[in-house]
Formats: C-alpha cells, sequence, structure tokens
C-alpha cells in the first residue's frame, strides 16, 4: 500500500508540481485522501434522499388536527416517490417517536406504512431514545444495513404533541425507590428546571440566552424567505378544524409556522421565567411543542449508484454518551468529540451544525465548549424557532444538515448533528457531504469502439 | 487504423527494429499504481482491426517500460514496477518465459533502452535514481551510475556514439555521460521542474530533445547547453514522452498528459505541426518505426493503442 501511495505522490507531482526554486506561484496542496482518512467505498452507508414535513405549532398552528400517522405517512411516500424506488425493495422501517403510547404508536407507524404505499412485506418499528429518536432511528438503520440484516432501511422520525401531550410537563414518578437514589430522583426532573441548572452551573445568561433566541429565529426567518427550504419539505395537504365553529378547511401545509422573523431581546426579555423564580429559562427562549415528521432513505453506496440514486450524504459516525440527568443538556458537548472521533476527524473538522436548541442554556453552553464557529451552527434557525418535534428532530436535521451542506458544495464536507437527551445522554453523528466522496462521477459507459 | 485495446492502462509503446508490423506494449493495471502488468506483443494485419495480439506476458507488478533487442528478433525486455528487469524470448513457448530476471534496482524501473550501435547492452533507469547499464549474457549489471538525486525518468543511448547516453530526471536535470569515464561528462539543469523524458536528435548527435513537468518541449545542442535551441510550447499538461523522428531530422513528436500527442519541426518558426487527440486519458507512450516511414504508435492510460501514419487521423477505420 505504501509503494501505491509513494506511486501515487509521484505522478500527482507532474500534475501539481513543486518548482526546483520554491519561489513558485504554484505549490502543492494537499488531497484530500490525505488530510482526512476518508476514502469512498462501495459498501459505505449513504443517504440517497431525506426529507421532512414543515414543522408546526402544537394544538395552534398547520398541523393540530393531522393525526400523526397522516405526518408520517407523507415522508415516508415522499422519500419513496422522489427516488422512484419500489417500495418492496425497502428492509424496514425504524421510526423514532417519544411521547404516545409504545405499542399504540408502533401500530400507527406500520398504519401509516400502508397510507404511503408501503406493501406487507415491509415491516416497521419504532425507537424512542426520548429526543434523540429520530437521529437513533437513521443509527439503526445505517447499522442495520452494515450487519446485512438488508439492503434498503428508512430511518424516520414523526411527533405529534397537538395528539399527545407531555403529562404535567415531565415524567411522573412511578416508582418510589426512585427518590432514594438521586442520580434516579434527578430523571424526573422537568426538562425545564435542567436547563436553568445548566445555565447556573455553568453560567449561561439571560440574556446569552435570549440573543440565541433571537439569531435563531433571524436565521430560520431567512432560511424561509429566500425559499431554500423547498428543498427538504415536504408540503402536506391536510384538514384543520376552526376552534370556534368546527369547520373543517382543507389546507396544504410548506412552511415552519413558529418562526418569529420579528423576535428581539427587547421583546424576549419581558417574558417570565416558567421553571424557576429568577431563572433565566422562559418560553422564548426555549425549544417550542410542536408536530412533524421526518425520513431519511439510506442504503450502500454500491447499490446507490447500481440504481443511479443520487448520493446526498455519507452516513460516517454514531454515538451516544450518557451524563448527569441534572443536566441533561450538556449532552452534546460530550457526544460530538465522540462521534468525531469514531469518524476519525477532530471536532475542528467539521464544516457544519446542526445543534438542537432544546433550551438556549444548554445550546449556548455546548457552543462555548466546543469552541464552535457560530457560523457553522445551525445556519437555517434550530428548534427554538422551529420547533422540536421531540421524535422527528433527529430525522428532521439529518435533511437541514445534507441540504445546506449540499448548498454550501464541497468545501463544506463534514456535518454533525447532535442533541442532548431527557434523563442524561447525549447524541451525535456526524455525515459527510455526497457528492466529495462520489469519486465515480466521470464514470461512463463505454460504448464498443472503446472511446 | 489500428487500435488495440488492453485490459490494463497502456504506459509504453515500441516498434520493433527487426519487423515493421510488430510491435510491444507495456501496460499496468489500476494506471500503474497498484497490480499486476501485462507485456503485448502485437502484430498489424491488413484487414479489421488492423492489429492483433500474437503473445501475452503477465506480470506480478505494473510493466513501466519495454524495449527490443537489437540483436535478436525476438527478444524483448521489460521494466517492471518491483524493481525488476525481465527478458522475453517470443521464439520461446509462454511457459519458458520470461527467460531472465534481474532484480537489482531498489524501486520501480521506469525505462529501458537498447544500445542501437554496439546492440550487445541496454540501460535500465529507475526511481531509485539510479540507472545500470546490463548485458545480456551477464548475470548482473555492468555498472551503476549514481548521480541523480530523485527518480530518473528516462535513460537514452546516443544514436552515433555507442557509449554516450543522457539520463532524464525529476531533479530537472539531464545528465549525459560516456560509460568510458567515472562519472557524468554533462550536466544540463534543463527545465525548472522535474524532465520526464529525453532522446537523441537520429541526425545530429549532439543535439537532444527534452520534456518536462512545465508542459514545454526543449531542444538542446549539447555544445551550448546553457540555452535551448527551441522551446516547444502547445501542451496543457506535463509531457510525458518524446522522440525525435527517425526519419525528419528536424521532427520530434511527444505525448502529454493532456491526453494529446504533438508533432513539432522545431527548425519552423511555428513548431507545431501536428496534434492529435485520439486518447480520452493520459497518453503516455509513443514511438516513431524506423522501418516504415511516418509509422507512429501510441499508448495511453485509456488502455488503447493506436498505430497510425502521420497526417491520418488515428481513429479513422
Amino acid at each position: 500500500m505504501e509503494k501505491a501511495v509513494e506511486r501515487q505522490k509521484i505522478l500527482l507531482r507532474h500534475l501539481n508540481p513543486i518548482s526546483s526554486n520554491s519561489s513558485s506561484l504554484l505549490s502543492p496542496v494537499n488531497c484530500a485522501s490525505e488530510v482526512s482518512p476518508m476514502a469512498a467505498f462501495g459498501d459505505d452507508i449513504v443517504i440517497v434522499a431525506a426529507y421532512r414535513t414543515a414543522i408546526c405549532k402544537a394544538r395552534r398552528g398547520g398541523f393540530k388536527d393531522t393525526l400523526p400517522d397522516d405526518l408520517l405517512a407523507s415522508v415516508l411516500k415522499a422519500v419513496v416517490e422522489r427516488t422512484s424506488l419500489d417500495p418492496s425493495e425497502v428492509g424496514d422501517i425504524v421510526v423514532g417517536t417519544v411521547i404516545a403510547p409504545g405499542s399504540q404508536r408502533a401500530m400507527e407507524c406500520r398504519v401509516a406504512a400502508y397510507f404511503a404505499g408501503f406493501p406487507d412485506t415491509v415491516p416497521v418499528r419504532t425507537v424512542n431514545r426520548q429526543c434523540s429518536s429520530g437521529l437513533q432511528a437513521v443509527a439503526d438503520v445505517a447499522a442495520s444495513i452494515r450487519a446485512g440484516y438488508y439492503d434498503i432501511g428508512i430511518g424516520a422520525g414523526v411527533e405529534s404533541m397537538s395528539t399527545d401531550h407531555i403529562p404535567g410537563g415531565g415524567f411522573h414518578a412511578s416508582n418510589p425507590r426512585a427518590q432514594d437514589f438521586p442520580k434516579a430522583r434527578d430523571c424526573l426532573l422537568p426538562m425545564g428546571i435542567t436547563s436553568e441548572n445548566v445555565a447556573e452551573r455553568f453560567g449561561v445568561t439571560r440574556e446569552e440566552q435570549d440573543m440565541a433566541a433571537v439569531e435563531s429565529h433571524k436565521r430560520a426567518a431567512a432560511a424561509i424567505a429566500s425559499g431554500k427550504l423547498k428543498d427538504e419539505i415536504i408540503p402536506v395537504a391536510t384538514k384543520i378544524v376552526d376552534p370556534e365553529t368546527k369547520a373543517e378547511k382543507a389546507i396544504v401545509v410548506s412552511v415552519d409556522d413558529g418562526v418569529r422573523p420579528n423576535s428581539n431581546m427587547a421583546d424576549l426579555a419581558k417574558l417570565k421565567t416558567v421553571f424557576k423564580q429568577n431563572g433565566s429559562t422562559t418560553a422564548g427562549n426555549a425549544s417550542q411543542i410542536s408536530d412533524g415528521a421526518g425520513a431519511v432513505l439510506l442504503m450502500k453506496r454500491i447499490l446507490a449508484m447500481k440504481k443511479g440514486l443520487p448520493i446526498l450524504g455519507v452516513f460516517r459516525s454514531f454515538a451516544v454518551t450518557g451524563v448527569d440527568p441534572s443536566v441533561m443538556g450538556i449532552g452534546p458537548a460530550v457526544a460530538i468529540p465522540a462521534a468525531t472521533k469514531i469518524a476519525g476527524l477532530n471536532v475542528s473538522d467539521i464544516d457544519l451544525f446542526e445543534i438542537n436548541e432544546a433550551f438556549a442554556s444548554q445550546y449556548v453552553y455546548c457552543c462555548k465548549k466546543l469552541e464552535l464557529d457560530m457560523e457553522k451552527v445551525n445556519v437555517n434557525g434550530g428548534a427554538i424557532a422551529i420547533g422540536h418535534p421531540l421524535g422527528a428532530t433527529g430525522a428532521r436535521c439529518v435533511a437541514t444538515l445534507l441540504h445546506e451542506m449540499k448548498r454550501r458544495g464541497k468545501d463544506c464536507r463534514f456535518g454533525v448533528i447532535s442533541m442532548c437527551i431527557g434523563t442524561g445522554m447525549g447524541a451525535a453523528a456526524v455525515f459527510e457531504r455526497g457528492d466529495s466522496v462520489d469519486n465515480l462521477s466521470n464514470a461512463r459507459v463505454a460504448n464498443g469502439d472503446g472511446h | 487504423m489500428p487500435v488495440f485495446k488492453a485490459p490494463f492502462n497502456g504506459y509504453s509503446v515500441k516498434f520493433s527494429p527487426f519487423y515493421e508490423s510488430r510491435l510491444a506494449v507495456a501496460t499496468a493495471q489500476n494506471f500503474g499504481i497498484l497490480g499486476n502488468g501485462r507485456i503485448h506483443v502485437l502484430e498489424l494485419a491488413p484487414g479489421a482491426p488492423g492489429v492483433t495480439e500474437s503473445v501475452a506476458y503477465d506480470t506480478a507488478d505494473a510493466v513501466y517500460d519495454v524495449c527490443w533487442s537489437e540483436s535478436h528478433d525476438s527478444v524483448l525486455i521489460a521494466a517492471i514496477g518491483d524493481g525488476s528487469v525481465k527478458i522475453y524470448d517470443t521464439a520461446l513457448p509462454p511457459p519458458s518465459n520470461p527467460i531472465r530476471s534481474f532484480q537489482e534496482h531498489a524501486r520501480e524501473v521506469q525505462s529501458l533502452d537498447y544500445n542501437p550501435t554496439r546492440r550487445d547492452s541496454f540501460l535500465t533507469s529507475s526511481w531509485d535514481d539510479t540507472v545500470k547499464l546490463w548485458a545480456m549474457d551477464r548475470p548482473a549489471s555492468v555498472r551503476t551510475f549514481k548521480e541523480h538525486v530523485y527518480c530518473v525518468y528516462q535513460a537514452v543511448w546516443n544514436p552515433k556514439h555507442g557509449d554516450v547516453f543522457a539520463s532524464a530526471s525529476g531533479d530537472c536535470t539531464v545528465r549525459i555521460w560516456d560509460v568510458r569515464e567515472p562519472g557524468s561528462t554533462m550536466i544540463i539543469p534543463g527545465h525548472e521542474y522535474e524532465i520526464l523524458s529525453c532522446d537523441w536528435n537520429k541526425y545530429d548527435d549532439c543535439i537532444l530533445a527534452t520534456s518536462s513537468v512545465d508542459k514545454t518541449v526543449k531542444v538542446w545542442d549539447v555544445r551550448s547547453y546553457r540555452v535551448p535551441l527551441a522551446v516547444l510550447n502547445g501542451h496543457g499538461y506535463a509531457v510525458r514522452k518524446v522522440k525525435f523522428s527517425p526519419h525528419r531530422r528536424s521532427l520530434i513528436a511527444s505525448c502529454s498528459y493532456d491526453m494529446t500527442v504533438c508533432l513539432w519541426d522545431y527548425m519552423v518558426e511555428d513548431a507545431l505541426v501536428g496534434r492529435y487527440d485520439h486518447h480520452t486519458e493520459f497518453a503516455v507512450g509513443i514511438d516513431m518505426s524506423v522501418l516504415v516511414e511516418g509509422l507512429m504508435a501510441s499508448t495511453g492510460w485509456d488502455e488503447l493503442v493506436y498505430v497510425w501514419q502521420q497526417g491520418m487521423d488515428p481513429r479513422a477505420s
């Protein structure tokens, strides 16, 4: 292998030379394969399609009267239709979904698959790792393809927080024994309290949090205005019921309706803190409760090439780490370095981030801890502006991240999605941009006379 | 025009000095970076496809160059990427080949040249910075010339003086040697970038052409080597091989990473007299037949070997 590398170097010098007098206008540039250990292999797990519905405010927004199976069916249908894939070829559909009762929701996901046109033969399951469920679903599908369970899989997420409410805003204490274990007790803390814990322990001020919220809304509004989100959003035809007249109206939802373009510091400063008196977490600097769904179609690179499908992204690594439940928001600060390490990269090699803004406190803390360039994080806004439909978030971030990376071009090579997880965990996944590794794009079918 | 499709990427093509319709091709798998190699002996024949393979020899590593013996009509020598030099006799059955294998070079052997005047010896040049002189009947090299500080891409005998040769190296110099002398007799710092090839003028023993990574071909008179006689611009990328015509004193053929084969007349103001763009990958090997005036062959990484008459379109059938 050494010899091959040496030969390549010598050949490359013929094309990209260094002059014998070193005051040359030409200078050698390390080709990407020297800098990073990434190479393109046929059995890379690649994403050929990633789509999401718009994210709407729960109980008041566009999807308030849309049932979760209809929501999920729309994205499942989209990933298959837009790639002209035969639905029967899908080996499994894994759906991240959090609040609804497990078996009931799993049945609804199966129904959604039928709505989307999948035959009997395509199985469906759900996965629940709280806020990371959508990302976990994608990771599970990638792992299963790699393990050889099937060749094509869909990792999806759905949450209808209009339909399912978090009881009393937190978990209920089901086992009195939990009170005897401090860490177990902390699992029961409402998420907002963990946000206050993070703000206090790591010194994130109310101002910093409000600023992050304003930025989130600003960026999300700019993204919507520019029209770029059309690449990733599937319009959903649904109905909406007027709460007073009960009249039904047919609508098409295609815009994230939680975004407030005129969000500003002055208005946010007026909001009262919700979880702790004289705390810093308000409704304005926390993620919104929302409805939405997302789906990601994965397969091996060699199969994608055979099918002639464009490669949107490459799934490189995934990591979940556990953290102290009382400050669950720090999860990304631990999970992101873990995931990049597995991918053989440094955090500084990552060109774009989608970090779930569960609360501005933990989001600001994580970005500071990892010393991230904020120009690379949540460039199209985050959960504070867009919303956080729990199970769907991970999957919708894949769509947002990969489409943005595609837009940014070859310089945007690696992206990370990460979120904190209630009860004290963090998850992160590393993706690589699709065509920076698709180096067979100049392959052409040779016709008989060799030209 | 005859076209041969090899299974591997072409590296070098040489006409036989004995038979006008015979040529040898050196090829390597995976662009010569990793994998095996193969030597093809081809025969030109009338009618389509115009060229057939008469025998092929497989090698464990890439074959970077091949040359015919000037003393035996069926013998050819191959330069291999694993540092070995192998001798083949097409008159013997394939299982008996190679008849000899010399393993001396520490790195890839890049080129071979058989002495056309003395006919008893040949040169090899290697990426181990050395040139070696060999005789067919000796079990080891006769001499090793070690002065270059980087890969020696080519070593070529002077067509008139049987003891003189030139070597072109990635250290940006051409050295002229006389085998009777202990070291090189002249150093020409010909280019600012690596020199990939050189060849002597067949009609004027003091004229030498060099081709370089700087995309030019330069023609030198060794008697006044400070300034080139001509600088031939026109290639878009590094010029991989240069060859003086055996029939016309000022005609030069060159092939380049820009996928073209060019013909130059360096005595003329507008030197580029022909350009052939038949290859669809790097064009790395060319030869001009000594026996048939105007007959040329080229090969490239597109796995094709073209044989054509100057002035004709290589792709014409």
